[in-house]
């Protein structure tokens, strides 16, 4: 009889979720790891998204798990060996409403407490510390100089080779066909590459998060949308930081290379999985951001792609494990923002299944239970 | 570019290029320690001006004696462009054939 | 006005400068000494020489030819001599001496008891097709802007003339980081030491003995140059026509003195080819036909710094011997001694025969001729001393702290190592003006070569190298075992890591160079940085995009795409069709927000909270 492969885990995804699990996990001792990526390493959400890290959240627990992010997103470079061109030029959120303004200065407070350092800024401020943003409509704005930016894929591939290095496997181009599940307890997952045995499986599939949940019988209430995306040809940097507004509805930033990365959201987009772009997206985002930073008119879009947002009902992560299946794990529904807090979770999730629980950051809070008991604090700085 | 940055022997200085004069109407930057044509040259600029029979000539000897780099410097023809200092807003101009003088 | 002095000095070049030096010492200060010259600043040629002096100690041997020109220049100021610069001693009329003074457009009249005129010597020009065009430059000019105003004329330069000019203009554009293809000489010998040859050579720069340059490529600037072979009779040869690709061309080709003024004193000419053509006719002291007017240096014969110097003080010495009727024949002497032996080697000659014409008689001979025909011992660290010919030079020799070194009595001897002496310190390796002297040490799986190394950037331990022979061509891989730098004078000494047995061959190294062949332009990518990202593992297209951000900029991929799936193809054995393609993503070409909002017509979002206008 032919040997069975083991693994002690295996992750299903090669976004920034599923390698940055990998590589704390090996980190930990558990090198007995396999990620399995149906496509090329970051093809899913990573790979398209803006690669923005923000610590400005609503809710205290999402602060500290940014926090604590971007702590890690420092060390990187030492840490895992890859620079991936991490930049603090701070995140600038523009409020345009004064509803949200309230929640902003409430969330300013509670931010503070937790010592985070940011700053309120009106509408004469912002013009005078950045001229080349036309301020007609803004109510009030926040800078956080600690959030700042990365490369997402240059993050996939660090902790890709670190995981390598340190003796785990990944398997691109391979799918998860299926899982084993025996008496409520994961024994094993069959892919492209041939079964494998394992007893602690995470699905890390963003976009795809519900149908791989299926595998295990369990069911994830996350939905995909899509979300289109913008870059431009570069320029010489003068951009610092990312400028974002969730009552405006839109993000910009300028990247090391000089492009400049926009969005916005679409109320009327339909759940599922779609890559195509939309010419009315250049048309309603161009002439929202014209306005706003009329420098941009005459500089010139050289591409257009889009990406999935993997939505769960109150716009958090839902991470942790089935209760229904042993051995089940999920870190999935991250609403737009799964790279930011990607090693944070990568952390915390990793000592949760050597250790039985998370020792730097609370991530319980995410659990899928949540639902259930209807605590639902929504987090609401989303686009 | 032509300003050398590094040396294995002699020290180059950081002298900043403070001085502006004008080639055919262009700005050119030079350093308090260049001569016409050493800031010429410096800036990528060659032909300093023709001969009579029309033929390009830049410098040759870089001491003042072979007279092939002459120009004409506020009006002034026949100016040796590499033993003359160039002074802030100073005029120089390609020198073609024989000089004019001025009145 | 007219100005009177006692001793007017034209030209303060190393002649000039040490002539003030013997007359002012002599009269106890230098208020009666005037030095004119019309350079920007006072030397002579001496600031635009980077390299270290020949000769011995006594006159600043092993010394870089700026420094000596600093030196001379403070201790004359010392003793009270004013230097006028940026002027010109143009007439010596029947009636008074003109000067004309640049800086403030006047001519000042002088009369003076003597003239010591040191004027030096012209490039010879040298007539070809097109030789006028610009990038056509002179190798003096070359070295005054590279070495005094520091600005690089061009990027890479095809020398004429294999004299020690040519050899060293060469060596010093190599050091300021241009490119020189080869040097060409008419003749069938190298003109210049051959120290200063296998300096070049072994840098890679090829000389081509018995060409001639035919003519210089470009319209309003040097691009190019024809060579060509050249037979016995320096005809070029047909069919031997080479082209090169340079973007300057300097001319070496020989020094001529510059007479114009030392012919207006009346003083009769001579023609002598062996000191450069037209000469002032001049005794042994240096005074010419007119009994107040001594000449020194290149003026009075084509020949060195030192030689210009020790002439100098001759003259010097002569002329302060008749203002203050005091016999300063001991110090004359002396000098004369020195001169002596410094002209008693091959390379002195042509001016022992030239002067011979005149009745002055120098002798020759009387130095070492052999070289060593040992090495040392096998696994001592030592030296190895590459000096094949007698030049007055010994360095090595008074710099060497065992005295294992020794010239044989007569500083145009060759240098011989007593290996019982030598401790391995290499200090002779930087002293050594022609950077002819190497440490060599045989180890049991390798052997270590030391060379002297004056090239920026300096090397690092570890660096892997191409390791060169004395002609500069490749003999194997090394790498860099440990440099010992030397932050003073400026010759490092950079131990190669060599396979044993190939300590007797190789002399110098280059870096690997960096190919560039770019295939993504916008970022500026080539193809070895993308195979070597292969190499690490990333072999899909879209991730190779996402590390290297290859079709990510303004070209959207149109220029590299295909290039790159060739290259992953390659890499990876498989075909382009089986390699999943990059998604492509509009706009094809890149559009102006400015367009894009102009296709919204009048419809524009507005932001939230604004009511409708």
């Amino acid at each position: 009889m032919s040997e069975i492969k083991k693994y002690d885990v295996c992750i299903i995804g090669g976004g920034i979720t599923g390698t940055a699990l990998g590589y704390f996990l090996c980190k930990l001792g558990k090198t007995s790891v396999a990620i399995f990526e149906k496509s090329y390493l970051s093809s899913g959400s990573t790979g398209r998204c803006a690669g923005g890290i923000r610590q400005q959240w609503s809710t205290r627990p999402n602060v500290r798990l940014a926090m604590r992010s971007v702590k890690l997103f420092e060390r990187f470079k030492d840490d895992v060996g890859m620079d991936i061109e991490y930049r603090q030029g701070g995140y600038l959120v523009l409020s345009y409403n004064e509803q949200e303004a309230e929640q902003f200065e409430r969330n300013v407070k509670m931010q503070r407490e937790e010592g985070l350092n940011v700053e309120i800024l009106t509408p004469k401020q912002v013009s005078e510390k950045y001229p080349y943003i036309n301020t007609e409509g803004i109510i009030m704005a926040t800078f956080c100089q600690t959030d700042g930016h990365a490369n997402p894929h240059k993050a996939v591939i660090g902790y890709a080779q670190a995981i390598r290095k340190m003796g785990g496997d990944i398997y691109t181009h391979t799918e998860v066909k299926n899982v084993d599940v025996k008496n409520g307890r994961v024994t094993g997952i069959e892919t492209s590459a041939g079964y494998f045995a394992c007893d602690v499986v995470i699905n890390a599939s963003g976009p795809w998060s519900r149908e791989v949940s299926r595998l295990f019988g369990v069911d994830l209430p996350t939905e995909s949308y899509r979300h289109q995306i913008l870059v431009t040809e570069p320029l010489e940097n003068f951009f610092p930081m990312m400028a974002i507004s969730f009552s405006g509805n839109f993000y910009m930033r300028q990247t090391q290379h000089g492009q400049f990365i926009l969005g916005q959201g679409d109320k009327d987009e339909k759940p599922g999985i779609n890559h195509n772009v939309t010419y009315k997206f250049e048309k309603e985002l161009a002439s929202k951001m014209v306005r706003i930073f009329p420098f941009l008119r005459d500089i010139r879009i050289i591409r257009h792609w889009s990406g999935m947002y993997n939505m769960s009902p109150d716009a958090q992560p839902i991470i942790g494990q089935s209760e229904k299946v042993k051995g089940y794990y999920y870190a999935v529904g991250y609403s737009g923002h799964g790279f930011m807090v990607a090693p944070a979770v990568g952390e915390a999730l990793a000592e949760t299944i050597v250790f039985g629980k998370a020792l730097h950051t609370d991530i319980s809070y995410l659990d899928l239970t949540r639902f259930e008991k209807m605590q639902i604090e929504k987090e609401k700085n989303v686009v | 570019m032509r300003r050398l940055k590094e040396h294995p022997i002699l020290s180059v200085s950081t002298d900043s290029l403070q001085l502006v004069f004008y080639f055919e109407g262009t700005q050119v930057c030079g350093t308090p320690n260049d001569t016409i044509a050493s800031a010429l040259i410096a800036n990528g600029i060659d032909v300093f001006g023709f001969t009579e029979h029309n033929h390009p000539r830049g410098f040759f000897c870089a001491i003042g004696k072979c007279s092939a780099c002459l120009v004409e410097v506020d009006g002034v023809p026949n100016v040796r462009a590499c033993i003359t200092p160039i002074r802030e807003g100073m005029n120089v101009k390609m020198q073609s054939g024989r000089g004019k003088p001025k009145w | 006005m007219v100005r009177h002095i006692k001793a007017l000095i034209v030209g303060s070049g190393p002649a000039g400068l040490t002539g003030a030096i013997a007359i002012a010492e002599t009269l106890g200060g230098g208020k009666d000494v005037i030095i004119v010259d019309e350079g920007i600043e006072p030397g002579g040629q001496l600031p635009k020489q980077t390299h270290k002096f020949f000769g011995h100690e006594g006159f600043y041997a092993s010394v870089r030819g700026f420094e000596i020109g600093n030196l001379l220049v403070k201790k004359v100021k010392s003793l009270g001599v004013e230097i006028i610069q940026q002027a010109t001693v143009t007439g010596i009329y029947e009636d008074v001496i003109t000067v004309y003074d640049r800086v403030n457009n006047i001519v000042n009249e002088y009369l003076a008891d003597y003239l010591l005129i040191a004027t030096g010597a012209t490039e010879k020009f040298l007539a070809f097709k097109n030789n006028t065009l610009p990038g056509v430059y002179g190798a003096g000019a070359v070295q005054t802007l590279m070495n005094q105003y520091k600005v690089l004329p061009g990027q890479s330069f095809l020398i004429i003339g294999a004299g020690n000019i040519g050899l060293i203009v060469a060596y010093q554009l190599v050091q300021a980081g241009a490119v020189v293809k080869a040097i060409v000489e008419a003749s069938s010998k190298v003109g210049g030491y051959a120290v200063h040859a296998n300096k070049i050579k072994r840098l890679g720069v090829p000389i081509l003995l018995k060409h001639t340059i035919l003519e210089a490529i470009g319209s309003d600037k040097v691009r190019g140059a024809v060579v060509a072979e050249v037979d016995d009779a320096f005809r070029p040869i047909v069919g031997t026509e080479k082209e090169f690709v340079v973007d300057s061309i300097c001319l070496a080709v020989g020094l001529q003195p510059n007479v114009e003024l030392v012919a207006q004193t009346g003083a009769k000419l001579v023609y002598m080819p062996e000191l450069g053509g037209h000469i002032p006719w001049r005794d042994e002291n240096m005074r010419t036909t007119v009994q107040n007017v001594f000449v020194a240096g290149d003026l009075s014969g084509i020949e060195e710094a030192t030689t210009a110097m020790i002439e100098g003080y001759i003259a010097g010495y002569n002329i302060a011997q008749e203002i203050t009727g005091k016999s300063q024949e001991e110090k004359i002497q002396k000098m004369k001694d020195e001169l002596s032996e410094f002209r008693r080697g091959p390379f002195s000659k042509k001016v022992r025969d030239g002067l011979k014409k005149l009745n002055i008689y120098f002798p020759a001979g009387g130095y070492r001729e052999e070289l060593q025909n040992n090495y040392g011992p096998k696994g001592k660290l030592r030296a190895v001393i590459e000096c094949p010919q007698p030049i007055p030079c010994n360095p090595c020799e008074t710099s060497c702290p065992t005295g294992a070194i020794n010239v044989g009595g007569n500083i145009n001897g060759i240098p011989h190592i007593d290996y019982e002496k030598c401790i391995g310190c290499g200090v002779c390796v930087t002293k050594c003006p022609g950077l002819a002297i190497f440490m060599v040490q045989e180890n049991e799986n390798y052997s270590i070569v030391g060379i002297p190394y004056e090239l920026l950037p300096i090397p690092s331990k570890g660096d892997k190298v191409k390791l060169l022979d004395r002609e500069g061509k490749y003999v194997a891989d090394g790498e860099i075992d440990h440099v010992i730098p030397n932050n003073k004078g400026k010759t490092h000494i950079v131990y190669l890591k060599v396979p044993k047995g190939l300590e007797e061959n190789v002399r110098s190294f280059s870096y690997f160079k960096k190919p560039e062949a770019f295939v993504c332009r916008c970022e500026e990518l080539t193809r070895e940085e993308i195979e070597r990202t292969i190499d690490m593992g990333i072999t899909d297209y879209e991730e190779l995009r996402r590390v290297l951000r290859i079709g990510m900029g303004p070209c959207g991929g149109k220029t590299c795409r295909n290039l790159t799936l060739q290259i992953l193809a390659e890499k990876t054995g498989s075909t382009i069709s089986d390699i999943e393609l990059g998604a492509y993503r509009p706009p094809t070409i890149p559009t102006p927000f400015e367009a894009v909002v102009k296709s919204v017509g009048e419809r524009m979002e507005r932001l939230e909270g604004k009511s409708d206008e």
